[in-house]
Order: structure tokens, then sequence, then C-alpha cells
């Protein structure tokens, strides 16, 4: 196999609905992912990510219960989370600007808009692996940075300048969002 | 820009491209194919599995008519939301664009005033798309239908109705 080894990868697929789990699951075995964990709910996916640290976490948006942006929120910012850094893929139905502005603004690192396919998926994995965008934390936010791009005609104010910003070594520091 | 509005930046080490290997280039077509293959297997046994989901949209809706709640919207929003994914994903465009339709209807008008007769219409659609296992565009009875109740949400959604 000339590929990535997906087999040494641990992921959690998080959807409540049984047909669309299967499917994404069905997916990524065929890509050669043997550990994967699953769940119905944010709720006990809140508790596997705690317990098996997984290295990506595909999450559905509409889940009973907690929803799938709240668990984001959650596994950014607890201060008991596993990994505040793991990449998150949100695979939702939704496909309204506002709805990916809401997932990017709750921290997740690639939006999925449905319908479900093998290279969907593959080219979200592709991103996490090969382009991996750092992290960010200001007052209201922490998260993967949320500028895609160096935008050359943009004029308005600059946030981040050598005043405010600091560049944190993420192998020295624990976060604690 | 002051420091009452700190910003940190972080720079995880790229654990994931370590554990993974391989190159862009090395990218196993071998596995791709094995994966449009599954996913092909899936859509075959989707028919049948669309059924359950189908009845659990009526059931939604029965609920949904005897009692107007956010709780009964919010089940049968959530049934009418599954389908539009599923239809999509498993070559079922008609039923996703009617359930598309219906997930308009029930998000965007207020709960008293969703009127059950174009929520029965909503969801015999998708129950005769079912049994006549119609799925794509080229069915031109289907294809007015969809415009239709398109249009009627689209009516009920504009200023005029919502002042009504």
């Amino acid at each position: 196999m000339s590929g990535y080894r997906f087999d040494r990868l641990r992921l959690l697929v998080v959807d409540d609905n049984v047909h669309m789990r299967k499917l994404v699951v069905t997916i990524l075995q065929a890509f050669g992912a043997a550990q994967i964990y699953e769940s119905a709910d944010a709720q006990n996916a809140w508790a596997i990510a705690r317990e098996t640290n997984p290295d990506v976490i595909f999450v559905d948006w509409m889940l009973e219960g907690m929803n799938g942006l709240e668990l984001v929120r959650l596994i950014r910012t607890s201060p008991v989370s596993a990994n505040p850094f793991v990449p998150i893929v949100m695979l939702t139905g939704y496909t309204q600007l506002d709805h990916v502005l809401q997932a990017r603004d709750a921290g997740v690192n690639e939006f999925l808009a449905k319908p479900v396919s093998v290279k969907a998926i593959f080219s979200r994995l592709l991103s996490v692996i090969e382009h991996p965008r750092p992290y960010v934390r200001t007052t209201n936010y922490f998260g993967p940075c949320r500028r895609r791009r160096v935008r050359e005609e943009y004029t308005g104010p600059e946030r981040r300048t050598n005043e405010n910003t600091t560049f944190v070594d993420a192998n020295e520091q624990k976060m604690s969002a | 820009m002051s420091k009452k509005h700190p910003i940190e930046i972080f720079m995880p080490p790229n654990i994931l491209k370590a554990k993974v290997g391989g190159t862009v280039a090395g990218i196993d077509v071998a596995a791709l194919r094995r994966a449009e293959a599954a996913v092909e297997t899936l859509k075959s046994d989707f028919q049948n599995w669309i059924g359950d989901d189908v009845e659990k949209l009526a059931a939604a809706r029965d609920a949904f008519a005897k009692d107007h709640s956010e709780l009964s919207r919010e089940s049968l929003f959530r049934c009418s939301h599954d389908l539009k994914g599923q239809g999509q994903t498993f070559g079922f465009p008609f039923v996703a664009r009617v359930a598309a339709s219906l997930c308009r209807l029930l998000e965007g008008v207020q709960v008293q005033n969703i009127p059950v007769s174009l929520l029965d219409a909503h969801v015999d659609a998708i129950r005769v798309c079912m049994r006549d296992q119609i799925k794509g565009d080229s069915d031109q009875v289907a294809t007015m239908l969809a415009k239709e109740l398109d249009a009627r949400v689209t009516e009920l959604l504009s200023p005029a109705a919502a002042a009504r």
C-alpha cells in the first residue's frame, strides 16, 4: 500500500442517523481505517473522545440533545478535553453561509455539506493531514485559525499586531482554553 | 490595537501526518476504488432502509397533527432533514428536494401557522416517490409536483403571508 496508513489512526464518527453513520464508517474502513469508534449522540461521543483521544472526529451538526456544534465547543474549550487541537470535520445537511460561519466559529476544521461522497471525505482528510492550520486563542474563541488565506485586497483594521499577538509553542503548553 | 485583546497563536506538531505517512502523490487509488464500490453496495441497500425513515417521517407528521408543539415540530424537522441528507447521498434527489422544501416550511413558518395539508402533500410526495422508485429529475410529474410544493412554501414564507 503506497498511500496513507489510515490503519494507524483512531477515528470517531458521531451521527444519530444509523445509515449516514454506516456510510461514513464504510468509506473510512475502505480507506484502511481499523480503529473506528461510533456514537449516536454527543454525550456518548464526548465520553469516547475523552477516553480514546481520537486523531480525527467526524460529527453531524444535528444531534438529539447536545448538538454537534456544542460538542465541538466542548472538545475545544473544556479543561478536561483529551485534545483541544483534534481535527474535527462537520457533516451537515445545512449549506447556507451562516451555517458554515457558525461551524467555523465553533472551532470546526472542515465543513462537509451533504451529499457525503468518497471524494468529499477523502478531500477533508487530505486537508487536515496536509494543510493543518495554526490554532488561535482570543478572548472569545479557541480553534483553528479562521483565516483560510491572506486577502491582499483587505484594507480594514488589522486585529493581529506585534503588540497583542503571542506565538506559543504548542508542544510545551498543556492547553486550557 | 492594545493588549486588551490578546491573541495567542499555536502551531501544533502535525501528528496526523507523522502517523499516516505517505505523500499526496502516493494516494492509494485502490483504496478509493474500494470505497466507491462499498458505497455503491450501500446505495442498493438503502432502498430498503429508506422505507423505515419514511415511516418515521409519517409518524412524526401524525404526532405534529395531533399536537402543534415546538417539540413535535423539531421531531418532524429532524426526520425531514435526515431524509434530505440521505436522499442526496444515496441517489434519491427527488426525495431530497421535497424533504428540503419540508425543512424550509418547518423552519420558516411559525408552528401554529404550518398548514397540515401542505405538510401532508410533502409527506405523500415522498411516499409516492419511494413506492414508484422515482430517483431523478426525469419524471415530469414528480418535477412539477416538487416545483409546486416549493412555490407553496415560498408563498407562505413571503413577508405578506407572515404579516397575515
